[in-house]
């Protein structure tokens, strides 16, 4: 039996963030938070593992209150279990410090043989948490895992094949292994009516910085951060181009297909 | 802790496969001797195992003051376990200030994972490096929020100061030998501890078409892209005109297209002949992939998209037609 950990996110659609063009500062208002995307893809190859395999299929994520509507589409996508570990104290934790208090929760849920994750948040992105939850969690890596091909209990071993920048790995490591997938075998299932219902009533374990004993508080939240962030400035707009209009869009075309020509 | 003035010297880790150096490892060597010689420091560049002259040569070039050698048991093939023990190891040694480290997928597994262990801050996808003398702190300036904004991330207590590169961020410039001197460093990592084996690997089997960082042409598919079905077209267009079909993030996203193909900050930087960008809004994570292009249209039906701030020539009308209209005419 598999005991795996699905490490979420909830992240605000950043598509559709505007900024204010008069303060340059974000506006979040009316933005909807939604499942880190990469993260549905982690937890369908964790679900599919648990399906194979069997075992149990825990999510866990750190963030505001409303992070709970992240876990419970987890739920209802074939998460057993989800956790969430909130509190003011975490609040402006860099990836150093939410990997701390992550894995450090994580030691209450039992020991994990596979620990899935994100290739990179939508919001952040930076693409650092699976490293650091592996390191946090003294694990193996397979980062962008194409397809898992098999798992031996008895071995504690998991082979996979890895999309590389210049060729296909196959490679064997060893559990507990930390992983982050590709989307192309692992689509988000989509959830049925019961399930979904199911998720709505579940249980949510949570967690506080009082509640996870020994917990570190010069290693959390925006002490425990390293890296921070002293400013943030709106892009500089660049020149506007020459703007092509020729009277009509054929003529326009012709126009820029004699630009392309020139060049070429 | 040490104060963190008593940081010195800058390194780069030299991504190599025996035969030649990642291009990228070159890049921030050049961009790193800008920031060691605005902070008076010195450049060291890290190489584990061997290396031809030639190849040793183009990292001297990038005016290199120091060569650390590191020979040792754990490195037969790129593994996290070994590189993140030999970096911890090295850098509670020698104390350097920073380390860069090209963000390939290898970096990018391995980098944050000793800066984890030191413990230290870690940066990703800085598209611009500044050293402030005030604060005698690295900026590491990304977009940031989807190319919303622009942060400016710093490491202003903990050293070293780590940042993973991608790949084409910066230019191979070498601006030439300087006096060097070499450290030899022996650091052994038990083979049976390395945690991943690898079975097998398959050199892509030439998809050529999933490798967009040289291509002349780029045609760029961005989120006004109705459907799958609409590409045809785009992969058409980009045949005729010798090039590569690519695509911006939320296109990915909607999983219409590999990863491989997502230009911007989060993907590969680009620098073709010509860019025709089709139904691209012009997020500046998107824009940093692009900036180096010799010719940028941009084709929108939004007379507002940022898009138009960062081309050369813009086209307000519907994507489709007049990808349509330019095959007719290509």
């Amino acid at each position: 039996m598999l005991n795996i950990l699905v490490c979420v996110k909830q992240v605000p659609d950043v598509n559709l963030v505007k900024i204010d063009p008069v303060t340059g500062s974000l506006i979040r208002k009316g933005v909807p938070a939604i499942l880190n995307p990469l993260d549905a893809n982690a937890l369908e190859a964790a679900v599919q593992m648990k399906e194979q395999y069997g075992g149990t299929v825990t999510c866990i994520t750190m963030g505001p209150d409303q992070a709970e509507e992240a876990l419970r589409e987890c739920l209802a996508a074939g998460a057993d279990k989800a956790v969430l570990l909130s509190d003011r104290a975490f609040a402006n934790a860099d990836t150093l410090a939410t990997s701390y208090v992550i894995a450090s929760a994580a030691k209450l849920l039992g020991k994990f043989d596979l620990i899935f994750c994100g290739k990179e948040s939508l919001d952040g992105a930076t693409g650092q948490m699976a490293s650091q939850l592996a390191e946090r969690f003294d694990a193996s890596q397979l980062s962008c895992t194409e397809e898992i091909l098999s798992l031996d209990e008895a071995k504690k071993t998991i082979t996979a094949r890895r999309e590389l920048e210049k060729g296909v790995e196959t490679a064997q490591a060893q559990l507990p292994c930390l992983l982050t997938v590709e989307k192309t075998n692992y689509h988000p299932r989509i959830p049925n009516l019961k399930s979904w219902k199911a998720s709505r009533t579940a249980e949510i374990l949570r967690y506080n910085s009082q509640t996870i004993p020994g917990l570190d508080p010069a290693q959390i939240g925006d002490p425990g951060s390293p890296t921070k962030v002293p400013r943030t400035y709106p892009p500089e707009a660049g020149s506007k181009g020459v703007m092509i209009d020729e009277g009509n869009l054929d003529k326009s075309v012709e126009k820029l297909a004699g630009l392309i020509r020139e060049v070429l | 802790m040490k104060n963190k003035s008593e940081y010195r010297d800058m390194w780069v880790f030299i991504q190599h496969d025996g035969k030649t150096v990642e291009p990228v490892s070159l890049e921030l060597c050049c961009e790193t001797r800008k920031l060691c010689d605005a902070a008076g420091e010195k450049l060291a560049a890290v190489i584990v195992g061997e290396l031809s002259e030639a190849e040793l040569d183009k990292v001297l070039d990038c005016g290199v003051d120091k060569l650390i050698r590191v020979s040792g048991t754990g490195y037969d093939y790129l593994n996290v376990d070994a590189y993140a023990n030999l970096f911890t190891v090295l850098c509670r040694k020698y104390a350097p200030s920073a380390v860069m480290v090209g963000g390939t997928i290898f970096g990018r597994d391995f980098a944050p994972r000793f800066a984890c262990r030191l413990p230290t801050g870690c940066t990703s996808d800085a598209t611009e490096l500044v050293y402030d003398a005030n604060t005698g702190d690295i900026e590491f300036v990304e977009p940031a929020v989807g190319g919303k904004m622009m942060a400016v991330i710093t490491v202003p207590v903990m050293r070293p100061q780590v940042g993973t590169i991608r790949p084409g961020t910066f230019k191979y410039a070498p601006t030439g030998k300087r006096e060097w001197s070499v450290i030899e460093e022996t650091v052994d990592f038990p083979v049976e501890n390395i945690r991943t084996r690898i079975l097998d690997f398959l050199q892509e089997e030439t998809d050529e078409s999933l490798n967009i960082a040289d291509a002349e042409v780029i045609v760029c598919v961005g989120n006004g892209l109705k459907g799958a079905d609409a590409l045809p077209r785009y992969r058409a267009l980009a045949e005729k005109l010798g090039g590569k079909l690519a695509c911006s993030r939320p296109v990915f996203d909607r999983g219409l297209l590999p990863y491989k193909l997502v230009v911007g900050q989060s993907g590969v930087v680009v620098k073709p002949k010509v860019y025709l960008a089709f139904g691209v809004s012009g997020a500046i994570n998107h824009v940093t992939g692009f900036t180096d292009s010799d010719l940028v249209i941009a084709v929108n039906s939004d007379p507002d998209a940022p898009i138009f701030n960062y081309c050369d020539y813009g086209l307000v009308g519907d994507m489709d037609e007049v990808c349509e209209m330019m095959l007719d005419r290509s």
